[in-house]
């Protein structure tokens, strides 16, 4: 039998956090904590010029924004303990200086799989980030696993 | 037409990989010399990849590509080729408790054939399940040497085969693109299309090899008394 829950919790929004306008000095900190030598991210005079015409974020910047609810208040359990199983940033527009950044999070998906040592549950928490204008920046998927 | 092939192989279709087919497929251009594949069958964990069509990448790239499965049962995992849409009805490939015996015999009726991968490796191997359960009827080959296996657990596998008669074959379980063809399964005939790879894994002449590069022991320094 397949893993057994209430699949319409799944697309359920759980939060949605809107983020103060993104400043400049945070994009370049972000990228020299990185180590990021690519000028687009570091150089606002070089960056001026490339295909963004002006300072973008380093891709993974994404990934430093925190929902106000990491987690769902009834997120489902399927063992004892939890574990961070990482997380699939897909990159739609770039993020600019002044921005102001909506994430919006779901369940996206639950998940079984066995492995050579037994079963573990996955959950993937789906942050999805948008701009001002309601342009989709990136998705942002977390997998939660349990065992 | 392919006579060497990797039967095991994961996509970013698959939950736990990032591999893009046409990376795979550009690493193994690259590496022609030390993986001389002709083709390769992806095998999506718990799902069959209806979605994807890979015929463009065939002509592009000179390679043969097709789509199977990988499946969880009580027995450990079992990759299942020639999935049809009787097996997709039959069967809930994200079932991670499948029956196996019911896998292999169902499978085999609507024309596929199922054969259990890396069986060395523990809980979701063979060898460990057989240690305390019936050994499964019909099955024709297991996978003998897997690319993903852990020290130990490929060689495990000659005894079950010595035992069971199985046939053996190769495969990489590449879930990184660097990975593909480290371990495939060489053909005495040509492969063009699914149904002819069921018939050539059911009736046998094949076997696995390895292109895994080794390195030379490194030998010690002269003294230069």
């Amino acid at each position: 039998m397949a893993l057994e829950f209430d699949r319409s919790i799944l697309g359920q929004v759980f939060d949605e956090t809107d983020f103060p306008p993104v400043e400049k000095a945070d994009l370049l900190q972000f990228a020299d904590a990185l180590g990021e030598t690519n000028p687009l991210y570091t150089d606002e005079a070089v960056a001026a010029n490339g295909p963004y015409s002006g300072l973008v974020a380093a891709p993974t910047y994404v990934t430093r924004l925190r929902p106000k609810k990491m987690t769902p208040e009834h997120m489902p359990r399927f063992g004892k303990v939890g574990f961070d199983g990482g997380r699939d940033v897909e990159i739609f527009a770039p993020v600019r200086p002044g921005d102001r950044l909506k994430m919006v999070s779901t369940i996206h998906d639950i998940y079984e799989k066995t492995g050579r040592s037994g079963s573990m549950y996955f959950i993937v928490l789906r942050n999805e980030i948008t701009n001002q204008d309601g342009q989709k920046i990136a998705i942002v998927d977390h997998r939660i696993m349990q065992r | 037409m392919a006579r060497v092939i990797d039967l095991h192989l994961h996509s970013e279709v698959s939950d736990d990989s990032r591999a893009p087919v046409e990376a795979y497929l550009k690493w193994l251009a690259r590496k022609r010399d030390e993986r001389p594949l002709d083709g390769i069958v992806l095998t999506e964990h718990r799902q069959f990849d209806t979605r994807s069509d890979y015929r463009d990448l065939e002509d592009k790239y000179g390679m043969l590509i097709l789509k199977a499965s990988e499946v969880e049962t009580e027995y450990g995992h079992v990759l299942v080729y020639g999935v049809n849409d009787a097996m997709l009805q039959r069967f809930d490939f994200s079932n991670v408790r499948l029956r196996a015996q019911e896998v292999i015999d169902e499978v085999a009726r609507m024309g596929g054939v199922a054969m259990p991968c890396h069986p060395g490796r523990p809980t979701i191997g063979l060898i460990e399940h057989y240690e305390n359960r019936p050994p499964l009827e019909g099955v024709v080959g297991v996978e003998a040497l897997n690319g993903g296996s852990k020290k130990g657990e490929n060689e495990r596998v000659a005894t079950l085969i010595d035992t069971y008669g199985y046939h053996a074959f190769g495969g990489s379980d590449a879930h990184l693109v660097s990975f593909v063809g480290i371990c495939a399964t060489e053909f005495e005939k040509e492969i063009t299309n699914t149904e002819e790879l069921v018939g050539a894994l059911r009736a046998g002449g094949y076997r696995p090899v390895d292109f895994r590069v080794r390195r030379a022991p490194a030998q010690p320094a002269s003294s230069g008394t």
